[in-house]
């Protein structure tokens, strides 16, 4: 297991150090660059270019970039928000968005596991159905639609909730207020999927052999549940965590347009549309990273879940 | 049934000599052959399909959408991109139901008491009266009512759906993205679902050395944003239907694969495949013959989901500004364009949002059925 661990880690350096070579050489490969603007004087033009190393061939070129990252000095933003150190943008814009995706997990893991595990417990009951139906509305009816609906209902018409992202530039009450909208409309899928899961889960488990024991010791079906079958379904809803999370990561980018919340979502579509290739990189770095991390560990969580099931195990699985 | 004939048929069966003789060398001893045709894997699994009514509606409901996808933009008055700036933004209107107080074209404008009169013309009553304090002065406000086809002198004009920005009828526009949209993801899933189920079947079958660089080229591709690849490909191709098939594909074949890949752990190591193994089935008939029925059942489940995911995918890309080209809509183009005026005009954001939902709940509930059908354990129930 451990000798599988470590092999994991080296590839996904590999995979890391091959995804940021074959980015590179894409952002690379579209015509224009980030000084090709007529409002620039080719003079000015041509000691930007030196300035950046990029009058230099593109291999060398990587070469500073990896260096960079080796050593954590990013370098600066070229366009998106000049002379700036991405360091300090990531700090400003990152923050926002990683608070986004956290809330939105505290709201969908325990309302996820109240309605899974009631849908199970009150299996064919009206409780169920309702909270089935309302899964599949969840999970029909996409985030960003959602959120689109809750700003004009919710926020507009009954003016509940601010419509857009408070100008607050600090965490108060302000700047939570009007995160609710956008966490809700990024907690939805996510809750429909636990939801769904835990109840398939916990049907199944009710009906076991363990089950029918720990309740011949005399345990009360509470204490049955929370003990012995919530525990047995947890691995596996943490797995599903870790691809939600990455999976929110990316959605929130649409939710951030529609509530014009300075996350890292625009910073990341202007820096590919004005060739910011310093930020470009850094960015994709930093998100292929979480999203190699999150894989291994579902991965990893497989076998753990299911001990019949050897990963990476050869033809004939023993 | 069949059981049960044949106990009645010993029963009354009357014996004769003919019966207690030996059987000679030549006599050709053989059960009788099946009344019934055989039926094949995919036969049975229609058939139980078939019999789920949850799918079945949301069978008829995607082939609703469908036809309305293909008739829908020939119904209308109008050209998909026929622009009548004077009729712009205009609210829904449909003959008959406009009686009824529904789609009856009429909007709501916020406007000085004093200058009501304007709005004389167009006037249908009056919603609400208030003060507004504007610095040192209050004036007298109110919200009415107005018929706003009057308003622009398209009285006799029905935008059934209402009108977009430039005054393009959206009941056209629609049905016409609906139409590009399932196009578009269909082919991409199909493309999806041919690449990821021979990797994944590959990578797993094989195992070791095997899977882990196979496992390690899918995770490259899926770590390549998405996004860089789209704008990459708007960038060098245009944002045509076929460049933004492409960037669907581009790692849109890895959750495909993924789930085959598991599958196919799950059964190789089963007693079955070990037997056929044993009789010396080859590799290939191994993989495709025998394992892949039993494993492929989810794999359908998910063509379905992926179908409308990728719609959403694509509604996604449109919401930055990396959807289809102008003048050709889709249901994402449609949803973003909606959200501009969403304040003013929500009707733009609430139709093509009802059809990607319908879309997405009819395929989640033909995939249930799908499952069912094609579970190999289930076969003849």
């Amino acid at each position: 297991m451990l000798k599988y661990v470590l092999q994991r880690v080296l590839f996904m350096l590999v995979a890391l150090f091959l995804v940021s070579l074959f980015t590179f050489f894409l952002i690379n490969s579209v015509p224009g660059g980030p000084f090709e603007n007529p409002a620039i004087r080719p003079e000015v033009r041509l000691a930007m270019e030196r300035r950046f190393h990029l009058d230099q061939p593109l291999i060398v070129q990587f070469g500073h970039f990896l260096r960079g990252i080796v050593t954590f000095d990013f370098g600066i933003s070229l366009i998106v928000q000049p002379s700036r150190d991405i360091t300090d943008i990531l700090m400003e814009r990152f923050p926002i968005t990683i608070v986004l995706n956290l809330l939105s997990n505290f709201i969908l893991v325990p309302v996820g596991f109240f309605l899974g595990s009631l849908a199970a417990l009150k299996r064919n009951r009206f409780g169920d159905h309702a909270i089935s139906a309302l899964v599949v509305v969840f999970i029909s009816v996409p985030g960003f639609v959602l959120a689109s609906l809750m700003q004009y209902f919710l926020a507009f018409r009954l003016g509940w909730f601010p419509l857009v992202f408070s100008t607050s530039q600090n965490w108060d009450w302000d700047r939570f207020y009007s995160m609710i909208l956008p966490v809700l409309a990024l907690s939805f899928g996510g809750i429909a999927f636990i939801t769904r899961f835990l109840r398939g889960e916990l049907t199944e488990t009710l009906n076991s052999d363990y089950m029918l024991l720990a309740k011949t010791k005399g345990l009360r079906t509470g204490q049955a549940i929370f003990r012995h079958a919530l525990r047995n379904s947890l691995i596996p809803v943490m797995g599903m965590l870790v691809g939600i999370f990455v999976g929110i990561l990316g959605g929130s980018i649409v939710v951030e347009e529609i509530f014009a919340i300075p996350g890292m979502g625009r910073i990341m579509i202007n820096a590919l549309l004005s060739h910011d290739y310093p930020l470009v990189m850094t960015t994709t770095v930093m998100y292929t990273a979480i999203a190699l991390v999150a894989r291994l560990l579902i991965d990893l969580s497989y076998s753990i879940v299911d001990p019949r099931v050897v990963v990476g195990g050869g033809k004939s699985a023993s | 049934m069949h059981h049960n004939n044949n106990a009645e048929l010993i029963k009354n069966y009357t014996f004769t000599e003919d019966d207690f003789k030996f059987h000679e060398k030549s006599d050709v001893i053989a059960d009788v052959a099946p009344e019934n045709p055989p039926v094949g894997f995919f036969k049975d699994a229609m058939i139980r399909f078939s019999k789920n009514k949850a799918s079945m509606v949301a069978l008829f409901m995607l082939v609703f959408i469908i036809v309305m996808a293909i008739f829908g933009p020939m119904m209308g008055d109008f050209h998909f991109r026929e622009q009548n700036v004077q009729w712009d933004r205009l609210p829904p209107r449909i003959p008959f139901l406009e009686n009824l107080g529904i789609f009856d074209g009429t909007s709501t404008v916020t406007v000085q008491v004093a200058n009501m009169p304007n709005w004389e013309h167009v006037y249908i009553e009056t919603v609400r009266t208030f003060y507004q304090t504007a610095g040192a002065r209050t004036v007298a406000m109110a919200e009415i009512r107005i018929d706003a086809y009057a308003n622009v002198g398209a009285e006799d004009i029905y935008f059934w759906f209402g009108s977009d920005m430039l005054g393009r009828d959206l009941w056209t526009r629609l049905w016409r993205g609906a139409r590009v949209s399932l196009m578009m993801a269909a082919i991409a899933v199909l493309i999806n679902l041919t690449i990821g189920v021979i990797y994944g079947a590959v990578a797993a079958y094989y195992g070791k050395k095997t899977d882990l660089i196979m496992l390690n080229i899918m995770e490259i591709f899926s770590a390549v944003p998405t996004l860089i690849v789209v704008i990459l490909i708007a960038t060098r191709l245009g944002t045509s239907m076929w460049s933004l098939i492409g960037a669907l594909t581009f790692s849109g074949w890895i959750g495909m694969a993924n789930m085959m890949r598991a599958q196919f752990y799950r059964h190789k190591g089963q007693e079955y495949v070990m037997a056929a193994r044993i009789m010396g089935a080859s590799d290939k008939r191994l993989i495709f013959r025998y394992i892949l029925p039993n494993a492929i059942g989810p794999t359908i489940t998910q063509v379905a989901v992926a179908i409308p995911v990728f719609m959403m995918t694509e509604a996604f890309l449109s919401y930055l500004g990396l959807g289809i080209q102008a003048p050709e809509p889709s249901v994402g183009v449609l949803l973003s364009q909606g959200q501009e005026m969403l304040l003013t005009n929500p009707h733009a954001v609430f139709f093509p949002a009802l059809v990607i939902s319908l879309l997405m709940l009819s395929f989640q509930m033909m995939s249930n059925g799908l499952r069912d059908a094609f579970d190999p354990t289930l076969r003849g129930h």
